[in-house]
């Protein structure tokens, strides 16, 4: 019988990952495809808003793409109610690229916010530091205003010396790996432990704002208020533990690894992040649609609703709209802090 | 039993439980169990019935929990952040505590019976005296049951719990049991108030909301994060199946990030140990060089006494623990009596108020005699 039961587990789980597989095909071949074509509307639109209609010059594609984002940057920052001050970028996948990642910083910067924090648990993006700080510069000259530009951006760097606060900046970047998690909560227990061992205090001094203090380190970057997982592990994989109480996670759900995953790997598509964080928002309630298990469960328990699907599937291909439905998720949540 | 329902699953129930057993199975499971209030709103009652079906939403969920084979299971009872909470609500759920830790106690026989070890993990002398005393004798009680635990997390926060970890450690070091170079990650671990639990393999969020809020940071850096719309008072089986479904696909990834965490962990310890032997070896040899073979013996020797301090001051912390909660547990001459007479007065009032409650005996031990038979 066990034997049977097994099977039985493996067909569910091929079933599942089929259905993910599909599920991807769609987003990547279809819903992609009627995405880039509303794209190419709205940028020729704006292209022509943005430069005086009627144009009579013919504006390469690269251009009217660049422009376009530009315009709707300006736009879309003020759109925003609520802003996140500090982004976590959370890369749960094998595979880096540093272009996608620097768009999302540029447009985090764009928008406004002030702090963001880039993470993937094998350390890698901390270890090629240099390289990401070079892609981020260079998608800030191809996104952004001249005059955006400038003032823009301080880039912190665990490798080098403590650098200096530019003046003017407006959005400073870090980036993490497991050490700044559990391993500098470790570090401030021993330096409370060494002072104590020292007679510069007793253990009875030790409380959370002291410890707090300890972990902000002199920057005093605050807590993330919105952390953006890329990938399919549903896990923070020692993000920040100390810092992320209050943090709202753009996440799996349970529903949506059974009806619409990601990939793991190759070119993962973006479903629009706008629809999916809005729906998310409003879908405390909100029935999910097509998946055979989805369908299969809520037969089985009418009762129960499931949440819609809101993903970030990978950060290959991330799309700006993807980027733009997160904050808008974010503006829509509401923290309770206890009451 | 009040606390794990009776029953065992229907059919369908059965064979889809004997399904997921065939894959990997999460051994302990923690609940963010969210939603009473906004049930209670969407089912036009009180907020107190709302937190009343979430308890008995956790006894069913315990029984599932059984029938899966998941022996450990977290809850996150009542947060320190909670005491903002209106006066009403607040003493509202004391009183919903105490009720049932008093429950909790009459059902010892049964507790032994299925071998339930109930732990409370939190700052408890921010409670009321009277409920801390009722959580100590309950986790006196079943200290030394060893067949499922369920872990309470009550005035508890994330946070308070590395802090008081850290300060525990401060006390070793004050103490003379450890040293300063003694506190790693492996010792933090042991010094949480679930040290004597591993770490939640899921972690399950129901009512939509997005965020951890300060629940076993620590312990859930690599667990399965599941974030359910359902609210807790109509979280069903299926839900419960839907989690351990997304646990499985997530495992194998899971598996191998914490491998590459814990090579990482053994390496920081292996540093840590060589530069606290080189130190040593400097003091000693008056700056003459050591050769390598008596470098490697003075590693292994010292990273043998610090196993064998760190044991001991461990041994020392949970001696202290248990001796908190067998003092708290002890009776306390008239205080104790006083405190039972002003339960049992306010037990029998809010039985008016409470539909809730099955109409059996709220009365403790030594009152059964007060009981009637006000039986839906």
């Amino acid at each position: 019988m066990a034997l049977v039961y097994e099977f039985v587990w493996r067909v569910l789980h091929a079933l599942l990952q089929l259905q993910r597989t599909i599920i991807t095909w769609l987003r990547v071949h279809v819903w992609k495809w009627s995405g880039r074509l509303w794209k190419r509307a709205t940028a020729a639109l704006l292209v022509s808003l943005a430069l005086g209609f009627p144009s009579h010059k013919k504006i390469g594609t690269q251009t009217a793409k660049r422009v376009s984002r530009r315009v709707r940057l300006r736009t879309d920052e003020k759109a925003l109610e609520k802003l996140p001050l500090h982004v976590g970028l959370l890369i749960v996948e094998d595979d880096h690229q540093y272009t996608d990642i620097a768009n999302l910083v540029v447009w985090c910067m764009a928008v406004g916010i002030s702090y963001v924090s880039v993470y993937d648990n094998a350390g890698v993006f901390r270890r090629n530091n240099s390289r990401l700080m070079e892609e981020i510069m260079k998608q800030q000259r191809e996104l952004l205003d001249p005059e955006k530009r400038r003032t823009s951006l301080e880039l912190i760097s665990h490798s080098s010396e403590q650098q200096e606060p530019v003046l003017s900046c407006q959005t400073v970047v870090k980036v993490l790996s497991p050490d700044d998690g559990k391993l500098s909560i470790v570090r401030a227990a021993q330096q409370l432990c060494k002072s104590v061992e020292q007679k510069e205090r007793t253990s009875t001094d030790i409380s959370v704002p002291l410890l707090d203090s300890l972990l902000r380190e002199s920057k005093d970057i605050p807590d993330p208020d919105l952390v953006m997982k890329f990938g399919p592990v549903d896990s923070t994989l020692g993000f920040l533990p100390w810092h992320i109480r209050l943090t709202e996670f753009m996440i799996h759900s349970a529903v949506l690894s059974l009806t619409g995953g990601q990939e793991a790997g190759g070119k993962a598509c973006s479903r629009s992040f706008r629809s999916a964080l809005e729906q998310h928002s409003r879908s405390l309630l909100t029935v999910n649609s097509p998946g055979i298990l989805v369908n299969g469960f809520q037969c089985l328990n009418a009762g129960s609703v499931l949440v819609s699907s809101s993903s970030l599937p990978s950060h290959k291909d991330v799309s700006y709209e993807d980027f733009l439905s997160a904050l808008r998720h974010y503006a829509a949540c509401e923290q309770r802090l206890g009451k | 039993m009040s606390w794990i329902r009776e029953g065992e699953l229907n059919l369908l129930e059965r064979l889809f439980a004997n399904i997921l057993k065939a894959g990997p199975m999460p051994k302990h499971v923690a609940f963010i169990m969210d939603g009473n209030r906004r049930y209670a709103r969407k089912r036009h009652v009180e907020r107190q019935e709302g937190h009343t079906q979430g308890f008995d939403k956790l006894a069913e969920t315990l029984r599932w929990c059984l029938n899966l084979d998941i022996h450990e299971v977290t809850v996150y009872a009542f947060s320190i952040e909670n005491f903002k909470r209106s006066q009403e609500e607040v003493d509202g759920l004391m009183q919903l505590a105490k009720e049932k830790f008093l429950r909790l106690l009459d059902e010892q026989e049964n507790l032994r019976k299925h071998g339930v070890c109930i732990r409370v993990l939190g700052d408890l002398t921010l409670l009321p005296d009277d409920l801390q005393r009722l959580i100590a004798k309950s986790v006196v009680a079943t200290r030394a049951h060893n067949k499922c635990f369920l872990n309470v997390c009550f005035a508890y926060t994330s946070r308070h719990e590395i802090a008081n970890a850290v300060k525990e450690m401060a006390w070793g070091v004050e103490q003379g049991l450890l040293h300063s170079s003694d506190v790693s990650e492996a010792l933090m671990s042991q010094c949480l108030y679930s040290s004597r639990s591993p770490n939640p393999d899921l972690l399950i969020r129901t009512s939509g909301e997005v965020r951890l809020s300060d629940f076993l940071l620590w312990q859930t850096s690599h667990s399965c994060l599941v974030f359910q719309s359902v609210l807790w008072p109509e979280y069903s089986f299926w839900n419960l199946c839907e989690a351990i479904l997304q646990y499985q696909l997530n495992h194998p990834s899971l598996q191998k990030a914490w491998e590459l965490h814990r090579e990482s962990q053994a390496m920081q310890q292996l540093e840590a140990d060589r530069s606290c032997v080189a130190e040593l070896l400097h003091h000693r040899g008056n700056g003459k060089p050591v050769d390598s073979q008596a470098r490697q013996t003075a590693l292994l020797r010292y990273a043998a006494s610090r196993e064998e301090r760190v044991r001991r001051f461990l041994c020392t912390l949970q001696q202290k623990r248990d001796a908190f909660f067998d003092h708290m547990s002890g009776p306390t001459l008239d205080g104790d009596k006083a405190a039972k007479a002003k339960e049992e007065k306010t037990a029998k009032g809010k039985k008016g108020a409470n539909p809730a409650e099955n109409g059996e005996a709220k009365a403790d031990q030594a009152q059964k005699v007060e009981a009637t038979a006000d039986a839906k």
